[in-house]
């Protein structure tokens, strides 16, 4: 039997994951995949935790409308930074992080 | 019209203008920028024509997830003035902006900053956390693009890589925090929230998870340690205008939500109340510190000015956890309200200034400041009084915010905090009269020839000046209209 705890120690592991490979990974490109496995992980926690939330043994739906404009949402995001990436890709011709350290204190 | 149908009107207007620059491209910058600032000077005109009898303006379908309060209202106001003075400066610095832009054109940025203010009196009003984040978002993703937006400036660039990244970092950990707290209070509403936080069963290790992750998520909007490090780097980075907006209007949009959230963190015998308060001290004692001790050695004004807006979120944190202070007579949301509403002026006047210096060919580091009240009284004045504003001066806006803040920490006997804030402001002083100093110096910087300005800058400036002033000599007719909401909220606990 699949609990709750199942779906949230796998929803906590994909945002470690998630955070994990924001912090070490070099390249942008990857950075930007690694917070969109956060924001999935997110989703993951809203729907399981919508799922198990029964009142009058139907599930409460509200944090599952949220999942969707999430997911709409991300996809904006998702539009708006590849565009920002690839402007960067055409003047620095790579998408290191080494490419954006010019504005330092 | 009512203040609800304001919100349309913008986002509609913004889209248009989008339209127009892809379909009718023959259409002139000055048109977009006219019409832009137009509509949002009609719009703040029917704002405060539609406000008196705002509360049963609202649809009631809207009413569950929306409500126009007082603060509300407030909010509305001041993100409609912020808008009208970043377009008005985004058309001031069309000159030298065109140059970085894709073949100098700017439409955007006069449209996005429509739908931005849209997005960003929506946050104002919303009631549960469902539209907070939609909201949030259309705010967050348009200030990717306007970021960008000259993208033949490298520093641009770097600064939109770096906002979009850490954007989207604190979207996910802002949707994980909704997510633990939707699962352990059962409700995405505030109210809903609060209810079930003063009910004595609830587990509280969840909840705090879920709220520290939550509050980290906003605290990346308002520039909160731990999540201050791109304030810096984006402000220098970002067109001068776009950098105004970041840092008043975006700034007090993650307030306004930080304040419902901690209002419903907090309220009653909250089982997590004493955690968050010491969270949010902490973490304002931080960002006072790392706010002011790095601008020290600043050499560049819009950098200082960077810094010098993560330490005034500090202020902002500390005041929000405080407890409604008796002595002064405010809550704590209408201290925040006030703060920011103090702090609107001085900031715009700052970087005005610095697009004029821009605009003369300047730079915008201390030494470009130079002389500056030589080659323009105005200016220079109008730079000191901005500059003496942010540090907290005795008898302007600055101070009466400081003022608040302090007399809220010692009410509730937080000496740490205190400490803290009080090490934040000496140090405030000492970076900003280096600016001043710089200002008053008999010696100019290397370009000496005297600033003209142009009639509506001119006004603009003095009236930025004046409501500092005004503020910090006479308070009491914003205090009253911040403290209205609780009286309202006595009178119906009774």
């Amino acid at each position: 039997m699949i609990t709750l705890n199942h779906y949230l120690i796998v929803s906590g592991i994909l945002f470690s994951l998630g955070l994990a490979g924001v912090i070490a990974r070099r390249n942008i490109l990857i950075i930007y995949m690694c917070l969109e496995m956060m924001l999935s992980a997110a989703n993951l926690a809203l729907v399981a935790f919508s799922r198990f939330n029964v009142t009058q043994g139907l599930p409460d739906y509200t944090a599952q409308a949220l999942v969707f404009f999430t997911i709409t949402v991300a996809a904006a995001e998702v539009a708006v930074g590849l565009a920002i990436i690839v402007a960067l890709y055409r003047t620095k011709q790579s998408v290191e992080v080494e490419a954006v350290t010019k504005l330092q204190g | 019209m009512s203040v609800f149908t304001i919100e349309a009107f913008l986002a509609i207007l913004g889209l248009a203008l989008l339209l127009v620059e892809a379909f009718v491209p023959q259409v002139s910058r000055r048109t977009i920028a006219a019409a832009s600032i137009g509509g949002t000077a009609l719009a703040l005109v029917l704002f405060f024509t539609a406000a008196s009898h705002a509360p049963d303006s609202l649809p009631s379908f809207c009413r569950p997830w929306m409500q126009l309060d007082q603060l509300a209202l407030f909010y509305k106001g001041f993100f409609l003035v912020i808008t009208l003075l970043v377009l008005w400066l985004t058309h001031e610095c069309a000159p030298y902006l065109g140059k970085y832009t894709l073949e100098g054109r700017l439409t955007e940025m006069f449209s996005l900053p429509l739908i931005v203010c849209a997005g960003m009196m929506w946050m104002a009003a919303a009631q549960d956390l469902v539209t907070v984040f939609v909201a949030l978002e259309l705010v967050t993703v348009s200030f990717y693009v306007l970021v960008a937006f000259a993208r033949k400036s490298s520093l641009a660039l770097e600064a939109g890589v770096k906002y979009l990244i850490l954007g989207a970092l604190s979207t996910g950990v802002l949707v994980f925090g909704i997510a633990w707290i939707y699962g352990t209070t059962g409700s995405l509403s505030f109210q809903g929230i609060a209810a079930a936080l003063a009910k004595p069963g609830i587990a509280k290790a969840p909840v705090l998870l879920g709220a520290a992750f939550l509050l980290a998520g906003l605290g990346f909007k308002v520039a909160a340690a731990p999540f201050q490090s791109w304030v810096p780097d984006v402000y220098q980075g970002a067109p001068i205008p776009v950098t105004t907006f970041l840092s008043v209007g975006s700034k007090a949009a993650g307030f306004v939500v930080l304040t419902r959230t901690v209002d419903a963190l907090l309220v009653g015998h909250s089982v997590i109340g004493p955690e968050i308060k010491g969270l949010l001290l902490i973490l304002g004692s931080l960002t006072v510190l790392l706010g002011s001790l790095p601008a020290i050695y600043q050499q560049s004004v819009k950098r200082l000015l960077g810094y010098s807006s993560i330490s005034h979120a500090g202020y902002l944190l500390l005041a929000l956890a405080c407890d409604d202070s008796t002595r002064s007579g405010m809550t704590s949301s209408g201290i925040v309200a006030f703060y920011l509403a103090t702090y609107l002026p001085m900031t715009v006047l700052g970087f005005v200034v610095l697009a004029i210096l821009r605009l003369n060919g300047g730079g915008e580091d201390i030494r470009d400041f130079r002389g500056l009240a030589k080659r323009s009284p105005v200016l220079g004045l109008a730079m000191t009084i901005a500059l003496a504003s942010l540090a907290g001066l005795p008898l302007t806006a600055g101070f009466m915010g400081k003022l608040f803040v302090f007399v809220s920490l010692v009410d509730q006997a937080y000496w740490g905090a205190l400490v803290c804030a009080a090490i934040g402001a000496a140090a405030g002083f000492y970076y900003y009269f280096r600016t001043i100093l710089a200002i008053h110096s008999p010696e100019t910087s290397p370009a000496s020839e005297p600033l003209k300005l142009g009639t509506i800058t001119k006004a603009c400036t003095v009236v930025l000046t004046l409501a500092i002033l005004v503020l910090g000599l006479y308070p009491k007719p914003l205090q009253q209209v911040l403290s209205k909401p609780a009286e309202v909220a006595a009178k119906s606990a009774h």
